[in-house]
């Protein structure tokens, strides 16, 4: 008797626990499907405010929320600039910076770059943001104003790309922290033993044979890069019309069209969010598949 | 020679290449260091204890003092008084000039027995209640009876400045009819019941449902491909941007809330969204505990004769502890820097009053408030940033205080 409900008391454990499972994955599902569901909504034709075309949003070149226009194709080039720029800029500086801590630099140091990279990736988005339009906004208008151009207060291109460096450097250096750690020690010592000088090793051997690891952290951080949102809408400077290819000219992308103007919480101007977040949901998918390919690419080629 | 020349140069490159990781790190150290800078530089003199416990919004009151308590008397002047302070003998209070943003006569300080310790608040008419006399009260203005026996009126709103007021006060008043005083306002009480708002509600629905999750995930599930993709699914969680948990709370859970009686956007739907982002956080923390765990202790308690569920609640679990809480850390960090998901799930004004239904910011949607206004307010921006920054430090000291303590558990 006492055994049959200790059976029955595990069974119902158990099944609690599948359910708080099944309940936590099922909230991607939930996210892509409410947000494509919701974000549709406009493009259809009993849409209640005013149908919008499907092709003019995905292709369109100005965003006037005033005019009805809905323009989203240049907001996603820039999105993708300013996310790539942010990676260009940033990568080198993390990979580097991860091969000191991890093999280069004095223990003691490397402690305190660790702490460095915790803390900075412990730093919340508004305080970036705050930073941003203020520090780096004055940093760029010096910078235009040698180049003699004028920038709309510092908010500019250069500066997302810049605040965007920053904000996804903690993620990429521990990943590659990680990455350069977890590679083989005989690689290692094979590499000495064959007469290379320990920076050879750690520039050549070491960093080659964790590159896919590092490559998974350049991901990630792309990833942080299409979606920090509070930040960048700070010192984005929302341009209504686009792309921007100019670094001192303002511009705008999918985060922050998607938290300018919260006020309505109604209508289309409300719902069309939803028909952005849609889009950023693919970019983010697109992008991160290409690169997956990439990077199985990159590990088998040795 | 060829061989000597060959080992110069490649010492050079090995110098050039040491000397750019160097730079890199400095690179990072210098950043981080430009920012605390800066946050301390512009938030540090903005941080007094009045903006912990102030509300955000001023409010304005029509004051007097109880009639039996309403005439001069004779006080001592205070030993610890400021050099730019002003008292009045004859009523016992000190005023002094402030001047934050627009000018200002504050009262700073009362005396013992000083007629101002029985105030009565007439804002509300036939409803005249007791008033408790606060530091930092701004006097707006003063309706007073003169020796003359005439009503005559003073205050800041005529251009008076502190010094003015106390010769005012010392020379002509004999009885206060009715003082108009207006609170500082500007403090960031309202966020931080807030932020405590948030973190109850989205641990209390985080950490049970995680917590499970992790254990079905490492005690029980089989390792077939159903399991496999479970664990994806949850991991792909840590991807997803934080703006889409907000339009999914949004669409999802507000709904829910509104089953409840919400109207607006509130902390609640706040809460539960937040929940649904940390999710992944303890799922993960909850695992590698788990992980660590030696096999040995589980068989031995199934050995003993104890059910699966006995093992799991009175061996596993506890042993488990340090992970969990590295993992509450976790959440507790995230939570208060959380913006994006908060700005579509608590809406971005800024409540004195915070319920569980209502309105509400937490300390980075204050900041994003300031920062969204006409004029960004830097100096406030800075100074919650400040205090955000303080505490994640604090979070990050303790949470590598408890990984060692449990380091050194198992090893």
């Amino acid at each position: 008797m006492k055994r049959k409900k200790k059976i029955i008391a595990d069974k119902l454990f158990r099944t609690l626990f599948l359910s708080a499972t099944l309940l936590s994955a099922s909230v991607i599902v939930l996210i892509i499907l409410f947000i494509v569901m919701k974000g549709i909504q406009p493009f259809l034709p009993q849409y209640e405010h005013g149908q919008v075309s499907l092709f003019s949003f995905l292709f369109g070149t100005t965003w006037r929320q005033d005019q009805h226009i809905y323009g989203v194709g240049y907001i996603v080039i820039n999105t993708l600039l300013t996310a790539f720029g942010a990676l260009l800029l940033s990568f080198p500086l993390s990979v580097l910076t991860a091969l000191f801590i991890a093999k280069i630099a004095p223990p003691k140091l490397a402690g305190f770059m660790r702490s460095v990279v915790e803390l900075l990736a412990g730093i919340p988005s508004v305080v970036y943001g705050v930073f941003a339009s203020s520090v780096i906004t004055s940093m760029v208008m010096q910078i235009a104003q040698s180049f003699g151009v004028v920038t709309a207060g510092g908010n500019s291109f250069l500066t997302v790309i810049l605040l965007l460096a920053i904000m996804i450097f903690p993620t990429m250096t521990s990943l590659s922290i990680t990455a350069i750690q977890a590679v083989d020690k005989d690689v290692e010592l094979g590499s000495l033993a064959l007469g290379a000088t320990k920076t050879q090793t750690h520039f050549k051997v070491v960093l080659s044979s964790a590159k896919s690891g590092i490559f998974a952290g350049a991901i990630l951080g792309l990833g942080r890069a299409f979606g920090e949102a509070s930040a960048v809408a700070m010192v984005a400077g929302n341009k209504t019309f686009g792309p921007t290819w100019n670094l001192f000219d303002i511009t705008r992308t999918l985060t922050s069209t998607m938290l300018t103007g919260l006020k309505e919480t109604t209508g289309v101007d409300y719902d069309i969010r939803f028909s952005v977040g849609m889009v950023l949901i693919i970019v983010i998918f697109l992008s991160n598949g290409i690169l997956h390919m990439v990077k199985r690419r990159i590990g088998k080629i040795k | 020679m060829i061989q000597r020349q060959r080992n110069k140069k490649r010492r050079w490159s090995d110098y050039i290449c040491n000397g750019m990781t160097y730079g890199a790190s400095a690179i990072s150290a210098i950043v981080l260091a430009a920012i605390l800078f800066f946050v301390f530089i512009k938030g540090a003199s903005s941080i007094r204890w009045d903006l912990f416990v102030q509300d955000y919004w001023p409010s304005n009151y029509s004051i007097t003092i109880e009639t039996d308590k309403n005439k001069v008397g004779e006080f001592e002047v205070p030993t610890s008084l400021d050099e730019d302070a002003y008292f009045s003998k004859k009523w016992g209070i000190v005023l002094k000039d402030e001047k934050d943003g627009e000018e200002s006569v504050v009262m700073t300080q009362i005396v013992p027995d000083s007629p101002f310790h029985y105030l009565l608040d007439q804002s509300v008419k036939n409803n005249i209640s007791s008033f408790q006399w606060k530091e930092g009260l701004m006097l707006e203005k003063l309706d007073y009876v003169d020796k003359q026996g005439n009503t005559s009126m003073a205050g800041s709103l005529f251009m008076q400045n502190a010094e003015d007021i106390v010769k005012v006060l010392d020379e002509d008043v004999t009885q206060i009819t009715s003082m108009y005083v207006k609170t500082k306002g500007g403090g960031i009480r309202g966020s931080i019941i807030s932020t405590f708002y948030l973190l109850g509600i989205s641990l209390l629905f985080a950490l049970p449902i995680g917590v499970s999750a992790a254990l079905y995930l490492h005690e029980y599930a089989r390792k077939n491909k159903v399991c496999s993709w479970l664990r994806s699914m949850i991991e792909m969680l840590t991807g997803v941007p934080s703006i889409l948990y907000g339009l999914m709370g949004v669409s999802v859970l507000f709904p829910v809330t509104q089953m409840f009686g919400a109207t607006t956007t509130n902390l609640l739907l706040g809460g539960l969204t937040l929940a649904i982002l940390l999710l992944p956080t303890i799922i993960r923390s909850t695992e590698e505990a788990l992980r660590v765990i030696p096999q040995s202790l589980r068989d031995g308690s199934l050995s003993l004769g104890a059910t699966s569920s006995q093992t799991i609640f009175k061996v596993v679990l506890p042993c488990a502890i340090p992970g969990i809480l590295t993992g509450v850390l976790l959440s507790i960090g995230r939570v208060i820097g959380e913006s994006a998901a908060l700005i579509y799930t608590i809406g971005t004004f800024i409540n004195d009053s915070p319920g569980l239904l209502t309105q509400g910011t937490s300390l980075a949607v204050h900041i994003w408030s300031m920062m969204n206004m006409e004029q960004p307010n830097f100096e406030m921006a800075a100074a919650i940033s400040l205090i955000i920054l303080a505490f994640v430090c604090l979070l990050n000291i303790s949470m590598k205080i408890l990984s060692k303590y449990w380091y050194r558990k198992w090893n």
